[in-house]
């Protein structure tokens, strides 16, 4: 009985990470899945998400403050980043750009945050209603983690409903598969694609949010996450929301496994995946050799 | 011995059989065209030989040793050269130096880091060369996207032949090319391959630029065989003709 | 060649015309630059993006420091040593990387330097963890020299080292092999297609930029006599590509002048103002959007068509 409530507590605690990575992983599939960009920035997002949240929270003491506010604020800062910027350099003959131009938008966002919020990690809190601990089997774990399996549920549920219900999710589907035709159509692709980039930041913002009560908000979170969301869009396959969510799934389960049993490795461990993962597929994102 | 021979080529996408069974067997000297309607396979069938694709079945043989799923590269280096339907050249470099790239892969020492004047001296002799037969010398300094498309698709040639192949593979070369540009190509081409015993496998829509060059006829529909033999007997064949103008009967 | 000896002849009477405290920022300077170059093989001959050379760099120094403290080898041998030992780790790293293209290349890179860093925590008994490695000596030999323990002696042993590292790399990418790399990047499936194997042309590219690399690493643990982790964190290399691209990749030159560039201009403006590297990010990022060639791709080009004017 002792193994499995211990394997239980083990599997949902794979959940709630899968939840997170679920929320950044998301974005960066759809991104990529519409313009064919790589934003190596997403990571930062999710580290300027986390900030923002902290701000957010300590102004109004609210965490659900937090959860509303940073999606918005970094979602329209993403916006026009992607309507400023990114959109000089579609279409350029040599391919890169995009990967210098998001990796200079990593190292710049890096840098804001150091000046604006200090170098200290800072603690947000989950609010009140959601300290404490469930009992299964047995073992306690955290109601935090419930939460955030649950927000993971929902939000994949909401997305899911979204691109297939919708008519701005059909246009997101149309577009990532022929812009050309949809733009023959009258559709305007440039609002399009800003308004996927602002949902891909909003989403990895979110997921910073979460994020931060487990693991503070500091310097360096977004370097992990984003080795962590490529290795799941290569696994769920480029521009591909059910990849991103099998992905988080297999990689969450991946990580809390090795964790447990290679914890001497934990910092290395992603690294070691990726590097698993790209030897059995180079092709990566697209699945064959570009 | 056939220079090149293929035996029961098989490729699939997805559900769709793209090349079913094809087999056919090219001489050393003869100038075979492989026609056949839009989606016939034509193009899959070069992927297979070169290489590019893999055959879910079937052999390749080239001068009597199999080929079959080598790296791209290597069959390159066993002596066939091929163009590409979608011309590619480097575009940014000289046509000279597309071309005496294309001469510098048959060369051992290209790996050289130190002393390369002499590799860069052969190199350049057989590029001028091929440029000559192409005539396109008065254009070598050239940038290569600056060349009008009939010149970059006989660029493309003139660095086939500057791999000095024994197998020359030549996908839809006067593709896009204007009525007075394909009578030049034609001409070029009919120049160069009288002398000499290079082969040729041609892949070619226009039916006069076929009956012009080639001494034998290939025919596919939907993926196989089903006409092959020299152009008069083609010409007549009455399959060939349903295949082409959908004639009942 | 002429030029190239005024650069040598200038750099030559560098260390009697300016301060010694200028020196020392000189000399940091040519060792990025060497750096800064040495990328440039991978990112502007081949373009393969590499978002991990600093794992170069950190081999390089880790390598020599350790050499230089425990075996108290020659300088000048535990230079050639550490840049050996670069070499050698550089084959398997280049073999698995080049399996894969753009993203997947630079990621794995990243991955790779990623792990660097990572080891070093792990193995702190070995390489001081989080402190690093201090106290890096300078040993003299082989035949009892020891110019290179001073000041000025130090700035000719990389003068040389930058000079040389020049001159071999614009041998190579002038060569037969370096035309191949122009076809590589011009047109990789049609290079292929021409037989040419490009896989073992790209790993030889990485291994040689790695060993440019570890040699620029190297030359920094003698110089600053000690080797700290950051030599491996992914803002060392998101630095050195940042001067690549800002000097102007492909160019050799271009990348040692963004390091020169760069160095210089942080260190007047790090005394004066905490936004250093957010100016630093910003000014990378309009070269990407404005100006992709770089200052000395631009300067190149404003020759060419000066040229074709007159």
């Amino acid at each position: 009985m002792d193994f499995v409530s211990f394997a239980l507590t083990q599997c949902l605690s794979a959940l709630s990470q899968a939840a997170i990575l679920f929320f950044v992983a998301c974005g960066l599939t759809l991104i990529f899945g519409i313009m064919r960009v790589v934003n190596f920035a997403h990571g930062v997002i999710f580290m300027l998400g986390a900030y923002v949240g902290y701000t957010a929270a300590r102004i109004s003491g609210s965490f659900i403050a937090a959860l509303i506010v940073a999606p918005i604020v970094v979602g329209i800062a993403g916006i026009a980043f992607e309507r400023l910027l990114l959109r000089h350099i579609y279409g350029r003959r040599e391919g890169g750009s995009d990967l210098l131009l998001t990796f200079g938008l990593a190292v710049v966002l890096s840098e804001l945050i150091r000046l604006a919020w200090g170098a200290q990690p800072l603690s947000l809190p989950a609010p009140e209603p959601l300290l404490g601990a469930l009992f299964i089997l047995g073992q306690p774990f955290p109601v935090y983690r419930v939460f955030l399996i649950a927000l993971g549920v929902v939000a994949g549920i909401g997305v899911w409903q979204f691109l297939e219900r919708t008519r701005a999710g059909l246009l997101i589907r149309a577009v990532s598969q022929n812009p050309e035709m949809v733009h023959a159509l009258g559709v305007d692709v440039g609002l399009v694609r800003s308004g996927v980039f602002g949902l891909g930041c909003a989403m990895a913002a979110l997921g910073g949010v979460l994020a931060a009560p487990l693991l503070t908000a500091f310097l360096g979170m977004g370097t992990n996450i984003v080795i962590d969301a490529f290795v799941i869009v290569i696994i769920g396959g480029m521009g591909s929301f059910l990849g991103s969510v099998i992905g988080s799934v297999l990689v969450a389960f991946v990580q809390v496994i090795g964790t447990y049993y290679f914890a001497e490795l934990a910092l290395a461990f992603m690294y070691l995946l990726m590097l698993a993962v790209l030897i059995v597929r180079p092709g990566g994102l697209l699945g064959k050799e570009e | 011995m056939p220079l090149l021979e293929c035996r029961g080529l098989v490729r699939r996408f997805g559900a769709l059989v793209a090349v079913d069974g094809v087999s056919l067997a090219i001489e050393p000297g003869e100038i075979r065209a492989v026609i056949g309607p839009n989606g016939a396979g034509k193009s899959t069938v070069f992927n297979l030989i070169t290489s590019t694709l893999k055959p879910h079945a079937g052999e390749v043989f080239f001068a009597g040793e199999e080929i079959t799923g080598l790296p791209v590269h290597r069959v390159a280096q066993m002596g066939i050269a091929r163009t590409f339907q979608r011309c590619h050249v480097f575009p940014a470099l000289s046509a000279r130096e597309n071309v005496r790239i294309a001469a510098q892969a048959r060369d051992v020492r290209r790996w050289r880091f130190f002393g390369g004047r002499t590799v860069v001296a052969a190199s350049l002799a057989v590029a001028d060369e091929a440029l000559e037969q192409l005539r396109l010398t008065r254009h070598a300094g050239m940038r290569a996207d600056m060349l009008s498309h009939g010149d970059q698709r006989l660029l493309e040639v003139a660095m086939a032949l500057a791999q000095k192949p024994r197998l020359l593979m030549l996908d839809e070369p006067t593709q896009g090319l204007s009525i007075e540009e394909t009578d030049r190509a034609v001409q070029t081409l009919r120049g160069m391959l009288k002398k000499g015993d290079l082969s040729v496998l041609l892949v070619e829509h226009d039916m006069e630029v076929v009956f012009k060059l080639a001494d034998s006829i290939t025919v596919l529909h939907r993926g196989r065989v089903i006409a092959d033999g020299a152009p008069d007997v083609v010409k007549t064949n009455v399959e060939v003709r349903r295949a082409y103008l959908g004639e009942s009967g | 060649m002429i030029r190239f000896g005024i650069v040598a002849i200038v750099g030559a009477l560098v260390p009697f015309a300016v301060p010694q405290y200028a020196l020392t920022v000189i000399v940091a300077a040519l060792i990025f630059g060497l750096f800064a170059m040495s990328l440039d093989l991978m990112v502007g001959y081949c373009r393969l993006f590499s978002f991990g050379h600093a794992a170069a760099y950190g081999l390089g120094a880790y390598s020599a420091g350790l050499i230089l403290i425990h075996w108290k080898l020659p300088l000048l041998i535990g230079i050639a040593l550490a840049v050996g030992i670069t070499v050698l780790v550089a084959i398997p790293i280049a073999w698995i990387c080049t399996r894969s293209t753009g993203v997947s290349f630079a990621m794995l890179t990243l991955a790779f330097a990623q792990l660097g860093y990572a080891m070093l925590f792990r193995f702190r008994d070995f390489t001081g963890g989080s402190d690093g490695i201090a106290g890096i000596p300078r040993p003299p030999g082989p035949f009892g020299m020891d110019w290179f323990q001073a000041r000025n002696g130090y700035y000719f042993l990389v003068l040389g080292c930058l000079l040389g590292s020049y001159l071999l790399c614009r041998a190579i990418v002038r060569s037969p092999f370096g035309a191949v790399l122009a076809g590589i990047r011009e047109n990789e499936a049609k290079t292929v297609a021409l037989g040419y194997n490009t896989r073992a042309y790209k790993i030889t590219t990485v291994v040689l930029s790695y060993g440019f690399g570890g040699l620029a690493g190297a030359l920094y643990a003698g110089f600053a006599g000690y080797a700290s982790p950051e030599l491996f964190f992914w803002l060392t290399s998101g630095h050195v590509l940042v001067m690549v691209v800002v000097g102007g990749a492909g160019t050799l030159v271009g990348p040692i002048l963004g390091a020169v560039f760069f160095v210089f201009l942080e260190h007047q403006l790090s005394q004066v103002t905490d936004l250093w590297p957010l100016a630093f990010g910003a000014i990378f990022m309009a070269f990407v959007l404005l100006a992709p060639q770089g200052i000395w791709g631009f300067l190149a080009r404003v020759r060419k068509d000066s040229n074709a004017a007159a």
